[in-house]
């Protein structure tokens, strides 16, 4: 589904990515771990083109998506769904309106738009919090909106980018069970970056480890040792 | 709907931004039609002058009726004339009577004869006033000719320093709303930063993050134009007496409500323009999807 092929990344003289090969297959659960600064972020965020690699090629479904032209650019990320590490919520609309973003650039009719959205808040528990304003959430609560707008969508891959980053450990591992459904439930492809190896070696998922911008280790039902 | 929803909300946040730009808009396109009515006022004008005798020709007591029908005919030759009408001394008389009716002590031992015949010339354009006027008078049974030739010079050259008076100022206006409109819809789409990065990044289109922005300036444009010919048509009406008064037999009003929807739709028009391409440049300038 997803293939990294010799994939570099510099970031003016620092070498963030190098020589990065890797297959991700359709509905797979993928940790991508590492200390700060492996290149966990930007390996996500080179494949929805937030950034473009140095050199090499990747291939989203065979399609190299460097040669997508900008103006398809919007149809590659709609089939990605990203919770991203610093969350991205919008603090002047509700929880409700904020995950119904993805739809309405879908230009989805308002009826449909309350049905999904209700449908995926629901399903990340946070269905009475819909009128809420990202401010009045707790942090479990603002990463569980932001996981409800990456999927409301129905995208065929999440990219999740430390999702649990700032959580205390039965929240974050409340996080990552949700996203574990989705995987199972809805077949959705899941990349996630962490550096949390509790929660990695608790799910026992591939892991893929990057140090100093190379794959490390890559193994199924693999475990993260920090030590 | 829900883009020009959207455009109404974001209207609504920040309402003083879109007050200046709606009045700048407003007060461009209000001048536009104050020049636009002067313009074509003195359009009607000039067209009721051309329309009158522009050249009376008044022939001496001895000259025959053939030889003014001559006269004439070789003046309606040239082409530049529209009509030439004969009014001979019976009919001068007749009109003497009728314009000094009140006055009986005018009528008392007028006759025919002190009268001259006469050809009241009717010209296509008023700049060959000065050529047919030329062709009669030097003329030796030509007495006298009368033409209201620098009025209408006067005429044509007032209309003309308006139109490029107008040009200039107008530009100017319209230049300065343009600027306004795109520092207006820049600081917008600077405060929506955010918004436009995350809405990209889950797959909206460029239109999609655009299309607000320009429903803004499109309503800009609408507003200004609406506002400026409302409050045109609104004085228009209200000193419709003096102005009448003041232009005597030029009728120039009831003005035709075709005139002010034409005017409205053009302006309309020329507004959302303004507005539009003030936003595309907003956008070029300051939004930058990744």
């Amino acid at each position: 589904m997803i293939q990294f092929e010799s994939i570099t990344k510099k970031y003016a003289n620092t070498q963030a990515l190098s020589d990065i090969n890797l297959k991700i297959e359709d509905g797979e659960f993928v940790f991508i771990v590492g200390p700060s600064g492996a290149g966990k972020s930007t390996l996500l965020r080179l494949i929805t083109r937030e950034i473009a690699p140095s050199s090499g090629r990747i291939l989203f479904r065979e399609e190299d998506i460097l040669r997508i032209p900008e103006a398809k650019l919007p149809m590659l990320r709609r089939k990605i769904g990203t919770v991203f590490q610093d969350f991205k919520l919008l603090l002047n609309r509700t929880v409700f309106e904020n995950v119904a973003v993805p739809l309405e650039v879908l230009s989805k009719k308002q009826k449909e738009i309350e049905k999904e959205v209700s449908g995926v808040l629901e399903k990340v528990g946070l269905l009475e919090k819909a009128n809420n304003f990202p401010a009045q959430l707790s942090g479990g609560e603002v990463q569980r909106t932001a996981i409800a707008r990456a999927i409301v969508a129905r995208p065929e891959v999440l990219l999740a980018d430390e999702p649990t980053g700032d959580l205390d450990p039965t929240t974050a591992l409340d996080v990552v069970k949700i996203m574990e459904k989705i995987n199972q439930d809805d077949k959705t492809t899941v990349v996630m970056a962490t550096h949390n190896a509790h929660i990695v070696n608790h799910l026992k998922k591939r892991v893929i480890v990057l140090a100093m911008g190379k794959i490390v280790k890559d193994e199924k039902e693999g475990k993260y040792e920090t030590g | 709907m829900k883009p020009v929803k959207d455009t109404f909300k974001v209207l609504r946040r920040s309402p003083y931004q879109a007050m200046a730009a709606a009045l700048a808009m407003s007060l461009t396109f209000f001048v536009s039609s104050i020049f636009i009515v002067l313009i074509v006022g003195g359009q009607l004008v000039l067209k009721y002058i051309e329309q009158r005798p522009q050249v009376i020709a008044f022939f001496k007591d001895d000259t025959k009726e053939t030889r003014i029908a001559e006269i004439a005919n070789e003046v309606k030759s040239t082409g530049l004339v529209r009509e030439v009408k004969y009014v001979s001394k019976e009919e001068a008389l007749a009109i003497y009577r009728e314009r000094n009716k009140d006055d009986p002590l005018l009528l008392e031992s007028v006759t025919a004869d002190f009268l001259p015949a006469s050809i009241d010339i009717s010209i296509n354009r008023a700049q060959d006033i000065e050529a047919v006027t030329k062709q009669v008078k030097d003329r030796p049974e030509v007495e006298r000719v009368i033409t209201p030739e620098n009025l209408v010079g006067q005429l044509v050259k007032w209309t003309k320093t308006i139109r490029i008076g107008g040009i200039i100022f107008v530009s100017t206006l319209m230049a300065v709303s343009f600027l306004i409109i795109i520092m207006v819809i820049g600081m917008r789409i600077a405060l929506r930063r955010d918004e436009i990065s995350i809405m990209s990044l889950v797959g909206a289109t460029k239109w999609y993050v655009s299309r607000p922005f320009f429903i803004e300036g499109a309503l800009y444009g609408i507003v200004g134009a609406s506002v400026a010919v409302f409050l045109v048509y609104s004085l228009l009406l209200f000193y419709s007496p003096n102005i009448q008064s003041f232009l005597g037999p030029i009728l120039v009003f009831p003005i035709n409500p075709l005139f002010f929807l034409y005017l409205w739709l053009a302006e309309v028009f020329a507004a959302s323009t303004v507005g539009i391409v003030g936003a595309a440049i907003a956008l070029y300038r300051y939004l930058r999807i990744k």
